[in-house]
């Protein structure tokens, strides 16, 4: 009998195995083994996604985490494209604020950045809607059409080849969003807010990036650079493991860095 | 040469469009899954992911989620006929949709990240008349 159970558990185990439907997506999948060609860069996640969840946390003061001075565009390219996507960052932070005058500052700033790196008429259309849904203060369509905004210039930039200055709105547009992350977080701490800047992927697909640039005078633009070592400064800060505590003496830490990183990017001289 | 660059522009456009063509087709199958999603609240990104598979084939899509949101990844294929799925898994390689649906060129599934980090989205083409069969993903979350 003994020798018989391996041979009726195998049967038993074929058996149900073979009346599992063809769909049934296995449990469990070794990620290690699927083929690196096999898996897309890490997508990007929009600012309201994370404020999203901050609503669900509590009601932080949006108005107080809105920053007056937007920045001037300085002619630099890279500057510019950290600059993009900082105001849309800011544009988001404004719908949360139910801000609209501030919505349509954004909108308008938005257009003049644009302009700089030649993808304006990318976004005229979405800039428009975006003046006329603040006016009517209909504020998710607004987000939706920051949400647009942002997805329109990286991908005129991409079309006229600048995908490492497309990479970089996609950059500026974290780095605000994990300052007013931090700044909202650090201000009324608790672990399930804090764990939100928990994105090991996001930011070594993000140095990754930098470290790819091919054009030799953008990859050594000091603010580009400067943007690559607060990444790095940043990954040890936010846990090991999904769902490890991340402590507030952490966040503090990130929102200095990301908050010098704002100062930089819409300063005059950057 | 100016003559010809007209020309030479149109034949570019002409040798670039089925690429673009199927690609968005399968595009605009994955904002028809995505609808029901919208109509229910969700918010759906303007993004969308996209490229082409052989039959058993399947790609990941890495997605950096947050606890507190509840997503859904919509799948579209533009071949009628096609069987495609699409499946949520952790950064342990863990099943973790909480809903998940298939129907021929439409698929989708839900995840509601019990912790916050990189999710991957596994989109597979189980059957298809085609050799390469273009998907597109988009996803909704509130």
């Amino acid at each position: 009998m003994t020798k018989t159970i391996p041979f009726l558990a195998a049967a038993i185990f074929l058996t149900v195995a073979h009346a599992v439907p063809a769909q049934t997506p296995p449990a469990s999948i070794d990620l290690s083994k699927f083929p690196a060609r096999a898996v897309s860069d890490v997508v990007v996640p929009v600012p309201s996604e994370i404020f999203v969840v901050l609503d669900k946390l509590g009601t932080p003061n949006w108005r107080a985490e809105q920053h007056k001075a937007l920045g001037k565009n300085t002619g630099n390219r890279p500057q510019v494209a950290l600059l993009l996507g900082t105001v849309i960052a800011e544009g988001f932070i404004a719908v949360e604020a139910e801000d609209s005058q501030r919505v349509k500052e954004i909108g308008r700033e938005l257009l003049v950045l644009a302009e700089a790196i030649n993808v304006r008429k990318a976004v005229i259309a979405r800039c428009k809607s975006v003046t006329e849904k603040a006016n009517a203060k209909e504020w998710q369509a607004v987000r939706t059409e920051f949400d647009g905004a942002l997805q329109d210039v990286r991908g005129a930039m991409q079309e006229l080849g600048d995908d490492d200055l497309a990479q970089l709105v996609s950059m500026g547009g974290w780095i605000r969003g994990t300052e007013v992350l931090t700044s909202v977080v650090q201000k009324n701490y608790s672990p399930a807010g804090a764990e939100l800047l928990h994105q090991p992927q996001l930011i070594n697909y993000f140095t990754n990036r930098l470290d790819r640039i091919k054009n030799t005078r953008l990859g050594k633009d000091g603010l580009v650079v400067r943007t690559g070592k607060m990444l790095v400064a940043i990954r040890p800060l936010i846990g090991k493991d999904d769902g490890s505590i991340i402590p507030v003496e952490n966040v503090r830490r990130i929102n200095k860095m990301t908050t010098e990183m704002v100062v930089a990017i819409t300063s005059p001289g950057a | 040469m100016k003559k010809l660059l007209p020309l030479l522009l149109l034949a570019q456009g002409l040798l670039l469009a089925p690429v673009h063509a199927y690609v968005n087709d399968a595009l605009s199958f994955a904002h028809e899954t995505a609808n029901p999603y919208f109509k229910k609240g969700y918010t759906v990104r303007e993004d969308a992911w996209g490229g082409d598979l052989g039959v058993k084939d399947q790609q990941a899509v890495a997605a950096q989620l947050f606890k507190g949101n509840d997503y859904w990844f919509c799948l579209g294929t533009d071949v009628g006929g096609a069987v495609v799925t699409i499946h949520i898994y952790d950064s342990q390689g863990k099943l973790v949709d909480s809903e998940a649906w298939q129907k021929g060129r439409f698929a989708a599934a839900r995840v509601v990240p019990p912790k916050t980090g990189t999710y991957y989205a596994i989109i597979t083409v189980e059957k298809s008349p085609k050799e390469r069969t273009g998907w597109g993903v988009v996803y909704a979350y509130k």
